[in-house]
């Protein structure tokens, strides 16, 4: 791996895990809707290059100055405005619901336990192999 | 030497907030300034991918708390690649700890997988074998998991992640493109999580 060159795309990366930029809820999005950064590009009418500048943007703040950031964003890389208002409001209500379901997995982790728990008891051996394949004791 | 105006500018529109753009410029322009900056301080063999990860962290960390910054006792610049250069020392130093570690776990596995014969040491071999379980668990796809096996036998020429990603039907330099960027997250995911099982089992050691 030579001709080794800084990228954003890299910065992009680690952005994901700032709330408050757009990295986190695009990549979301894109592994959701199976798009690479080029389909990604042709969807928002841009370039390639300025889909890792456009992970670097916060997010629009809400109404009413929604529209006004996007325009702005849109403007910086050269994008179809209504395409991204489009893309960014499908990232953000995927990531509400994938932290909605993150929520609710304790209570259908616990809710499975429970069914687990109503089952005969298995003899001990069982028990125990069970133990390990759950993971528990490796 | 104090912030030049255009840092100020930038600096002023971050504190601001509520300019959605402000930091993707600054990243924009400033980025392969700091990442040659950190490197030449690192010294040319330092890994550039932690050069870039410790760029980013200082960029990030600017973004989240701008008042951190007094553009009136340095420059924007200076006061990135300062805490760029502090991070890599940082990241350099736990890099140093875990590949002392990891090196020896991984030479033993190599030595395992060819028959050279069972190990003395028990433990080792009970991490090996946990540290490879460690890996399926984190890699469970069968192309991020060979990409794995490449990153650990220390293959560095591009073809074989070109090949294993299907890349080789798109123009060469998408190709390279795409199997560094590939590399690099992968690298960074097994870093993270090794430096993590072995902090943990480390401390579960003592």
């Amino acid at each position: 791996m030579k001709h080794y060159k800084p990228s954003l795309d890299r910065l992009a990366q680690l952005a994901q895990e700032r709330p408050n930029l757009l990295a986190g809820p695009l990549q979301l999005y894109k592994e959701q809707e199976g798009l690479d950064d080029q389909q990604l590009a042709t969807v928002l009418g841009c370039e390639l290059e300025a889909i890792p500048r456009l992970a670097l943007c916060e997010r629009p703040r809400p109404a009413p100055h929604f529209r006004e950031d996007v325009e702005h964003i849109a403007a910086y890389i050269h994008a179809d405005m209504l395409q991204l208002a489009m893309v960014i409001r499908a990232a953000e209500s995927r990531e509400a619901l994938s932290h909605r379901y993150e929520a609710a997995r304790p209570t259908l982790l616990a809710a499975r336990d429970q069914d687990e728990s109503e089952e005969p008891q298995a003899p001990d051996i069982a028990a125990s192999e069970y133990e390990s394949s759950d993971g528990s004791s490796r | 030497m104090q912030a030049t105006p255009q840092e100020y500018q930038f600096h002023q529109r971050l504190r601001a907030r509520g300019d959605p753009i402000a930091f993707a410029e600054l990243a924009e322009w400033l980025y392969d300034a700091l990442v040659q900056d950190v490197s030449k301080r690192a010294g040319y063999q330092a890994d550039p991918i932690l050069v870039e990860e410790a760029v980013g962290q200082a960029l990030l960390d600017y973004h989240d708390k701008p008042e951190g910054y007094d553009p009136g006792r340095m420059s924007l610049l200076g006061y990135l690649v300062m805490s760029a250069y502090r991070d890599f020392q940082n990241a350099f130093a736990r890099e140093q700890r875990v590949q002392a570690h990891q090196v020896s776990l991984f030479d033993l596995a190599l030595q395992e997988d060819e028959g050279a014969g069972s190990l003395e040491n028990l433990d080792d071999q009970l991490q090996i074998e946990e540290l490879w379980a460690v890996i399926d668990e984190m890699f469970p796809d069968p192309v991020e998991r060979g990409i794995v096996e490449l990153i650990i036998h220390h293959v560095h020429a591009p073809e074989p992640y070109i090949h294993l990603l299907h890349l080789d039907e798109l123009p060469s330099n998408e190709q390279i493109r795409l199997a560094k960027l590939a590399q690099y997250r992968i690298a960074r995911r097994l870093r993270r999580n090794l430096t993590r099982w072995l902090t943990r089992t480390g401390e579960e050691a003592q």
